[in-house]
């Protein structure tokens, strides 16, 4: 069975089925359906993976090895909870009028293709086609985050689509350099294969400017959609404005997917040049990034903009883990982006329920008293947040850990005091802030509905994962993930 | 590798168009007037697959000539076409005062222009066609951002972009001969396309709530 090519066309093709379809029922059950199918497909590639090493499909046009698959399931998981999500929100915000179904249409379609494209990032062979896709995943979301069509969203999409553009145009340079770098400076006969399972193998050779160059124009560019600071200001723009589900995209998978397009150049540069040069600027964005956060999120005004912040800093964490290039780290960084990935969701989810019932994402405006009006999503938004915030028994306290014991170990004690403090910085910011708005006194006279459980499947099944994976991580996922590590780390 | 007589005069055919790319960049910096705008945007990409078009009667490249025609149909053709009826219908011509003024602009775009060759140099041993292709490409490329942040209105924003974008293609065959494989191109080409639609889409959307082009207008998300 062709799994890498299904898993593009599945969503592709649920999203274009969406078109004709005039129900809003009928096209998020297609979105739930062909998130079911395309999870199965990724564990199925998962299996395949830890069995043969690499999956190649099409003349080796598209290739899977243990980092792409771990991708897979980021991303099929995320697109999963997000489409469960979606079906109920979209109904309330129709009955709320604040959107047509013409919109709401808008929104089915293309976030199957949003998925698409992200599989199609992860699974391409050919550093081209990485960018093209990387390229589509940025415009098949922008239409997402101006869904509402406020003049608020419009602005945050226009930067986003701009600062993106950007970014990709000097990612395409890049491109074109390491495609210069491969052709060589003699091979004026037949261009070379230009596919990543290839040029791993000859990049010793490759002319060690044009590599070096490649990879700070990537480094900018795939920086910029990755969110690293300081190419981090479309981040809490796009996050706030965006619809719930959307947010919980972008910040759950889209952000990784790009930190993965940046990291496949990294991989190469550390074969060509030794891994001393990307690993020094992948270490100084994510530092940057981890300390700029805390202070944004400790002054913040509106919820989504917090939790955007807060993904800035976990997106630091992942790169600072991996510059650090240890065996351990590396685990612990790819780890966290799992674990990341399964609470972030459920705090954007949580945050659309508050924003639907109280019409506004102002911490003034919203709190305090949530609990009261909304219990269940309350709860959840707690825990998500004890999670984010890394309290033990959920999992990122022990991704955390892990790249900073693994730093010690290294020998590396100024970055593991830096990342300490801004995860300390962070975690009393969102206390402070959620703290401000969740307990306390009914500001609102909604009556409370304890009834009202909008979301819960979604919220449930991502945040029982996480405390599943928590405290359980089967065996052949924990192989996956050291096989990416590996990946990454440059050993065989 | 002796080369042969084709080869150099298609490389200097190809300089003098890389060069004429720059000149219209040069052009696109000081002219105000919308139209006018798109007119120079696609004349130079006209130059690109003109270059391309070289490339492959040169060395016989089947695969450029796909390339070139793509350009073609693509920036020369469609895209004038499509942001000019976007000009018509919003029915605003001029763009408004830049914050740099025509000299001053220009005098920042002959630094730029050297910055991109002083860039350039320790790679024109790599340049397989032409001289200075490399440095031009560059230069198009920075111009390209500086027009970005000098205007402020949207059309004008893209436009910025395609150019950058021109920049990058030129770079891709100053560095490798034969450009990126056709796949690449095929989704570079792709993109750049459904691109300037979703930005016009936008554009629509920004000039009916907002009553204006106006990019400086969006600044309410601060912090």
């Amino acid at each position: 069975m062709p799994l890498l090519a299904l898993l593009i066309f599945v969503p592709a093709a649920a999203g274009l089925a969406c078109l004709p379809v005039r129900s809003r029922r009928a096209m998020a059950a297609l979105g739930v359906l062909a998130c079911l199918i395309t999870l199965g497909l990724g564990v199925a590639l998962a299996r395949q993976v830890l069995d043969h090493g690499v999956v190649t499909e099409w003349n080796e046009f598209l290739c899977a090895d243990a980092l792409s698959a771990w991708m897979v399931l980021l991303i099929s998981v995320v697109s999963l909870g997000t489409s469960l999500y979606a079906g109920r929100y979209f109904q309330r915000d129709l009955d709320a009028k604040s959107v047509t179904l013409g919109r709401v249409r808008e929104y089915f379609v293309l976030t199957p293709l949003f998925s698409a494209a992200m599989f199609l990032v992860v699974l391409a062979n050919n550093p081209g086609v990485m960018w093209f896709a990387v390229e589509a995943t940025a415009l098949s979301s922008v239409l997402l985050v101006a869904l509402y069509n406020r003049r608020t969203s419009l602005e945050a999409a226009w930067k986003y689509i701009i600062l993106g553009s950007i970014g990709l145009a000097l990612a395409l340079f890049g491109t074109v350099f390491l495609y210069a770098a491969a052709v060589g400076p003699h091979a004026i006969e037949k261009p070379p294969s230009f596919n990543w399972s290839h040029l791993i193998t000859v990049a010793p050779q490759f002319d060690h400017d044009l590599v070096k160059l490649a990879f700070v124009f990537a480094l900018i560019g795939y920086g910029t959609k990755a969110g690293l600071a300081p190419m981090h200001t479309w981040l809490p723009d796009a996050h706030s404005e965006a619809p719930s589900p959307t947010s919980a995209m972008l910040s759950g998978v889209s952000l990784k997917i790009a930190l993965y397009a940046l990291l496949r150049f990294h991989i190469l540069a550390a074969a060509c040049l030794g891994s001393g040069f990307s690993r020094h600027f992948l270490l100084g964005f994510g530092l940057f990034s981890m300390l700029l956060a805390p202070p944004f999120i400790l002054v913040q005004q509106n919820l989504k903009r917090m939790l955007a912040y807060s993904s800035l800093e976990h997106i630091g964490l992942i790169c600072t883990g991996i510059a650090m290039n240890t065996p351990v780290t590396i685990f612990g960084a790819l780890l966290h982006m799992g674990y990341h990935a399964l609470a972030k969701p459920v705090l954007f989810f949580s945050a659309g329920n508050i924003h639907q019932t109280f019409h506004s994402l102002k911490f003034r405006v919203i709190g305090p008293g949530v609990a009261k009006v909304l219990p269940v999503t309350a709860l959840f938004m707690a825990l998500a947040a004890l999670a984010a915030i890394g309290l033990p028994p959920f999992g990122l306290f022990l991704s955390e850990m892990t790249v900073i014991s693994g730093g010690l170990a290294a020998g590396r004690t100024t970055v593991c005091v830096l990342i300490l403090a801004a995860l300390i910085a962070s975690f009393c910011g969102i206390l402070q802030q959620l703290t401000r708005i969740l307990p306390g006194a009914r500001k609102h006279d909604q009556p409370g509905d304890a009834r009202r459980a909008d979301g819960v499947p979604a919220m449930l099944l991502l945040l029982g994962g996480l405390l599943l994976f928590s405290v359980w991580l089967p065996a052949p996922l924990q192989q996956i993930i050291r096989r990416a590590a590996a990946i990454i780390g440059g050993t065989p | 590798m002796n080369a042969p007589a084709p080869t150099e005069i298609g490389a200097q055919l190809i300089t003098l168009r890389a060069a004429g790319m720059l000149v219209f960049q040069l052009l696109l910096v000081v002219q105000r007037m919308l139209l006018t705008n798109i007119l120079l945007f696609a004349l130079q990409s006209l130059l690109l697959a003109a270059i391309a078009g070289i490339i492959g009667y040169v060395h016989d490249a089947r695969h450029i000539y796909v390339v070139a025609l793509l350009t073609l149909i693509g920036k020369v053709l469609f895209l004038p076409w499509l942001l000019n009826r976007q000009v018509r219908r919003i029915g605003i011509t001029q763009e408004i005062e830049p914050l740099l003024k025509g000299p001053a602009s220009m005098l920042l775009c002959g630094g730029l222009t050297l910055l991109g060759y002083i860039v350039a140099r320790p790679f024109t041993a790599l340049e397989r066609l032409g001289n200075n292709t490399l440095g031009i490409a560059i230069t198009l490329v920075l111009t390209g951002f500086f027009l970005m942040f000098n205007r402020r209105k949207a059309i004008t924003q893209v436009l910025a972009l395609l150019t950058v974008e021109n920049g990058v293609m030129l770079a891709a065959v100053a560095l490798t001969t034969y450009g990126m494989p056709l796949v690449v191109e095929l989704g570079v080409f792709f993109d750049v396309m459904v691109a300037v639609m979703v930005l016009g889409i936008l554009v629509y959307r920004i000039r009916e709530s907002f009553d204006s082009m106006d990019i400086s207008k969006l600044n309410q998300l601060k912090g």
